[in-house]
């Protein structure tokens, strides 16, 4: 893996059930790009994204996430690969029962921090996604772009070097859609690296990135043109 | 780790999912108790059955003996191991006793003095009947003793039923015991699966299997101590309340050992043990198998 990129994929194959999702692929995301995955439903592009966060391991091939071998790493040492990885799904996965501060917290006293820092962090990261009003809200509370601003603030909260974001704008309005891709694009404009999954073409277009398709197993990259 | 956010974490769990909280902390409750009536009511059935063999005694009639081979008769019983307590029964307190319990028919008999003197040996009573047999064997063949006698029958028969009561009580017992802890494991994993948002939301931010798991074994014996306590005063409130009130008869069924506490922390020990076990295994079963894209 060259010093520039934080995701390289060698050779991946995944089958499922005999069937290959993925066929001998070979991808590389460079440090602070932004890319979108493309691909019809089925393509492959959740495995994708699971094989970076391994939650799935490839039948042959080299997966390497921000210097990491995930291929070969010990079951024990995910976790610590998790804390690199900002995740960021489509359905929130918020917990209903506390408040937006406490599902931003938790995902710092998961990894030991002390109380003040969480306290400095969650503060710093909620102004950050514009929500630092509505930190004592419950997510019920909250409409859905706002939800996802928690997710991506939670995301944020331990300074991943990558986003990995699965249809973020897929249950949201086209207003709510554009405020989550102008936070994204933000947040690249930092020099975090994001790996965006979507099949909302409007949206690629309007924000224009790499685009990658995932079709037949195999990937791609392909132009605007073309979409 | 925060100890403070394990143990509050572990205690707001048993808020967050009420009724599968609930439903743990009743299996653990019903289990425990079971065993804990079991206990006391075993232990009751071995107290009468100790005290009946302990009714139990061996007499030694002696032929016509001097008083220095009767002291030496006296100490080798006492030496025996089996045996507890020796008292000597001369002629004439033979017929005392006689004629006490013949009254005055007795009286003339009792006169002529036919009656042997005789030792009455108190035996341990957890003596086996095969080792009162040898050892009454034994004495049968020391010199002076003219006939050794002891309620082999009623010895006998109170040893097979308490062995059948002990087989029956201990098998219960196990079954039991098995019963619980597969009722309250699969209970605690639904408690666990109850929250399954909670640990994938959880997995995702790069939290340990360790740290996921640790508020659950805290609510896991949280659940247990409240179901022991629970069972405990439930035992109270039978024995010292509601079985004398209705079914006075039987008496009052004391705690083993005569303490309230040795049974009583026994059971608050067992639930906190099936509690913490129950929760460690569910959820190291369960965080284990999660997949935070499902």
């Amino acid at each position: 893996m060259s010093q520039q990129s934080v995701i390289k994929f060698s050779n991946v194959t995944v089958s499922f059930d005999h069937r290959p999702v993925l066929d001998n692929i070979d991808f590389t995301l460079e440090n602070g790009e932004f890319a979108y995955l493309i691909g019809q439903t089925g393509a492959g592009k959740s495995s994708f994204l699971r094989l970076i966060y391994r939650d799935l391991l490839p039948d042959s091939g080299r997966v390497q996430v921000a210097d990491l071998d995930i291929t070969s790493l010990p079951d024990k040492k995910v976790p610590y690969l998790r804390r690199r990885l900002g995740i960021v799904f489509q359905d929130f996965q918020l917990l209903p029962d506390r408040s937006v501060y406490d599902n931003v917290a938790f995902s710092l006293q998961v990894t030991g921090e002390k109380k003040s820092y969480i306290k400095q962090r969650v503060v710093e990261v909620l102004g950050m996604v514009g929500l630092s009003h509505k930190r004592k809200n419950m997510p019920n509370d909250l409409s859905g772009g706002e939800k996802q601003r928690v997710v991506i603030a939670r995301a944020l909260a331990n300074e991943p070097r990558i986003m990995l974001a699965d249809e973020p704008t897929g249950n949201l309005d086209p207003e709510a859609s554009a405020s989550i891709m102008e936070l994204l694009k933000q947040i690249n404009n930092r020099g975090m690296a994001v790996l965006m999954v979507t099949h909302d073409y409007d949206t690629v277009k309007q924000y224009p990135y790499r685009t990658l398709k995932l079709e037949n197993g195999k990937i791609g990259d392909i132009a605007m043109d073309e979409l | 780790m925060s100890l403070g956010y394990v143990v509050k974490e572990g205690m707001a769990g048993i808020g967050r999912a009420k009724l599968a909280a609930f439903t743990s902390m009743f299996s653990l409750f019903i289990a425990v108790l079971l065993l804990g009536l079991l206990a006391r009511l075993g232990y009751n059935g071995y107290e009468v059955a100790q005290s009946l063999k302990k009714s139990i005694d061996v007499e030694v009639f002696l032929m016509d003996l001097d008083e220095r081979t009767t002291n030496e008769l006296s100490d080798r019983l006492k030496e025996e191991k089996l045996v507890q307590e020796v008292s000597y029964i001369s002629k004439d307190s033979a017929a005392a006793v006689f004629e006490k319990e013949f009254g005055s028919t007795g009286s003339s008999l009792a006169d002529l003095k036919f009656l042997p003197a005789s030792f009455k040996l108190n035996i341990d009573p957890d003596a086996q009947i095969s080792q009162v047999d040898s050892l009454v064997n034994q004495i049968q063949s020391y010199r002076g003793v003219d006939e050794v006698r002891f309620n082999q029958q009623l010895l006998k028969r109170i040893e097979a039923n308490f062995e059948t009561a002990a087989m029956m009580g201990g098998g219960l017992g196990i079954l039991i015991l098995l019963a619980s802890m597969i009722l309250v494991f699969n209970t605690i994993r639904l408690t666990i699966y109850a929250k399954r948002d909670l640990i994938k939301a959880m997995k995702l931010v790069g939290a340990t299997n360790g740290f996921i798991r640790r508020p659950f074994v805290v609510e896991g014996i949280i659940q247990g101590l409240i179901a022991g306590l629970l069972s405990v005063g439930v035992m109270f409130v039978t024995f010292h309340y509601l079985l004398p009130e209705y079914i006075s008869e039987l008496g009052i069924l004391e705690w083993p050992f005569g303490r309230w506490y040795y049974l009583s922390g026994a059971m608050v020990l067992l639930a906190v043990f099936m509690g913490f076990w129950g929760s460690q295994w569910a959820a190291r079963k369960f965080i284990k198998k999660t997949s935070i894209s499902e």
